[in-house]
């Protein structure tokens, strides 16, 4: 981080891939190596236009290029759509805490994602795959919209490759080449689809509030601890280090203490799935 | 603890604020302003009774600050060195909170500890309250008790004239020969000034039926998502004047343009939690799409996260969002009525 914790450091933007309609994945080169963990997140910038916090979604044990998969959402996002390679950007960070993988260790990990929100779990399942003797298993259940909707899709639907995860998959609606599941993610957390052991597991989600809302209620009824489902909170985020006050989460900042919370340290907090 | 006679003070004030920059108040009407100047002034600046119309905050987290542009190494503007003379303790005790946030949280805010560091400041001892002040209803009081590097304490008999750090020491050094020990009756004298005054605050604070030492945080907290937002949220039209004029308030936006020859440069400016907007995320969810739930959340801000997280309420009782408010919402009715809905 620059001597201005604010200020950010120049980046080329080297490639960008279509993921689907609205989303994309930037490969962004930082004018010096940006060392984050699986959780942590950066704020890019669009010179001239303005910042917007992102979680990488590639390896933490790369830093000298870093993949950040978007949705076009915003007005930050809408200009990053529209920039081509070679374009100029600036990065800071990385921000926030990283997923505590020790607490990961000898347990099962559920993977929970929806839509775009399969965007930082996926830096964290690169953070597994380098430790995997170190997990019991690794589950994904993963929920899009549509099957175009579908993020990293070859990836998705190999299992990244390797035979020993458990990757399910769903989508809201089916079209006319999908023959796999169809429904919502909770779905695919039902008991008959997934054979983990909530007692010995811990669960990893991230997607839109309300889909995090219906999954936790899920996970909770399947057996998992609260203190074992960790949950990405989207807040407005100004700053990035807990001092612009917009991503208050009852006594936490999102930025600073999170963006990743265990479910017992928010449950009583109000208006948490907003 | 040292004795300064009346005849001396502006020789005094000339004497420590020499070389820098000065910051005083001078009197319009029944108000005070904190004003730059170049130095002392006899007959234009006084201690003043009570606190100025403009927060003290705006010297060391400066509303709009231009951090830079992109790719800048190069550290922001220079701060002079400047002198604070007449701050009161609603304003000398907020910067707990500006120093908890930008200083004593990592990473620390350059641009506010150099503002600091290069901030000395002489507070005063109220001598009255304006009619909108209730410090001891948020456990405060009309005189400093620290965060100073001078205080000065008017009596009858000259002022009581304290440091309270290393370069506050140092300055009363320079001014050495101006001074005396302070002898019992002056103490005496002030801290029955200081009693008399404290009482008279409390009792115009308890006329607004706001009880000193009440708890304010269970308060507060137990009042969310009751009619009690929605009513005072009737009168809000969310020009964020209350945020803006705090002691206390310290949200902020960064914010990019385009400065000079093109270049992308990113100012930091004071926010207000009172916009629509505050917590809306660029997917356009919004945690708090209410007036009244926005309103609620300035006060557990306030009342409940400082509390929580630093030890004491973020309200000094400088009642200036009570005076600043276009719907005429006062902070002592809320917290009244608050209290008695416990």
């Amino acid at each position: 981080m620059s001597c201005n914790p604010y200020m950010p450091m120049p980046a080329k933007l080297e490639n960008v891939v279509q993921e689907t309609a609205n989303i994309k994945t930037f490969l962004v080169r930082p004018e010096k190596p940006l060392v984050f963990k699986a959780g942590q997140f950066i704020a890019l910038t669009v010179p001239g236009i303005g910042e917007a916090p992102f979680t990488p979604s590639s390896s933490p044990s790369i830093s000298e290029k870093i993949e950040i998969t978007i949705m076009r959402v915003g007005r930050v996002t809408e200009k990053l759509h529209a920039l081509k390679p070679g374009a100029d950007l600036a990065i800071r960070g990385p921000l926030g805490q990283p997923y505590p993988l020790e607490k990961y260790h000898g347990q099962e990990v559920l993977i929970v994602g929806g839509g775009v929100g399969l965007a930082p779990l996926r830096a964290l399942l690169f953070a597994l795959f380098e430790d995997m003797g170190k997990y019991k298993k690794i589950f994904v259940r993963y929920g899009a919209k549509t099957p175009a909707d579908i993020v990293y899709r070859q990836a998705v639907e190999a299992g990244w490759g390797r035979k020993e995860m458990d990757v399910v998959i769903t989508v809201d609606k089916r079209d006319a080449g999908w023959s796999g599941n169809e429904g919502v993610v909770t779905k695919i957390l039902a008991p008959d689809k997934l054979k983990c052991n909530p007692k010995e597991g811990v669960a990893v989600v991230c997607g839109p509030p309300i889909m995090m809302k219906f999954a936790t209620l899920e996970l909770l009824h399947l057996g998992f601890a609260p203190e074992n489902i960790y949950l990405s909170m989207e807040k407005n985020m100004s700053c990035g280090i807990g001092k612009c006050g917009h991503c208050r989460l009852g006594p936490f900042y999102a930025c600073k203490d999170g963006p990743v919370f265990s479910f017992d340290r928010i449950k009583n907090l109000q208006k948490i799935w907003d | 603890m040292y004795k300064l006679e009346k005849t001396n003070l502006d020789d005094f004030l000339r004497t420590v604020s020499k070389d820098r920059e000065v910051y005083a108040l001078e009197q319009a009407g029944s108000q005070y302003h904190l004003i730059r100047s170049d130095a002392w002034q006899a007959g234009k600046h006084t201690l003043g009774a009570f606190r100025p119309v403009e927060p003290l905050k705006a010297l060391v987290f400066h509303p709009r600050d231009l951090l830079g542009s992109l790719g800048d190494t190069a550290p922001g503007a220079d701060i002079p060195e400047r002198i604070v003379i007449g701050a009161k303790n609603c304003d000398v005790s907020a910067l707990k909170i500006h120093d908890y946030v930008f200083l004593n949280t990592a990473p620390v805010d350059p641009a506010y500890k150099e503002a600091r560091e290069k901030t000395i400041i002489v507070s005063c001892d109220c001598t009255d309250a304006c009619e909108v002040c209730f410090c001891p209803a948020v456990r405060e009081q009309p005189y400093p008790k620290a965060g100073f590097d001078i205080n000065l304490s008017p009596t009858d008999r000259g002022y009581v004239v304290e440091a309270g750090s290393e370069r506050g020491r140092q300055l009363l050094e320079k001014a050495g020969k101006m001074l005396s020990a302070a002898d019992a009756a002056i103490l005496k004298e002030r801290d029955q000034n200081r009693q008399k005054l404290l009482e008279k605050v409390c009792a115009q604070t308890e006329k607004m039926g706001l009880t000193c030492g009440a708890d304010l945080r269970q308060a507060v907290e137990k009042s969310q998502g009751k009619k009690i937002w929605d009513d005072f949220a009737e009168d809000c039209v969310e020009c964020g004047a209350c945020n803006l004029i705090c002691c206390t308030c310290h949200c902020f936006l960064l914010a990019d343009g385009r400065g000079k020859n093109n270049a992308t440069s990113r100012v930091r400016q004071w926010d207000s939690c009172l916009y629509k907007n505050f917590a809306t995320v660029a997917g356009g969810a919004n945690p708090r799409r209410h007036r009244a739930e926005r309103l609620h959340n300035r006060f557990d801000k306030k009342f409940s996260f400082f509390p929580e997280v630093l030890g004491c309420y973020a309200c000094d009782g400088c009642g200036r969002c009570v005076e600043a408010c276009t719907g005429k919402i006062d902070i002592r009715k809320v917290l009244k009525r608050a209290v008695n809905e416990l």
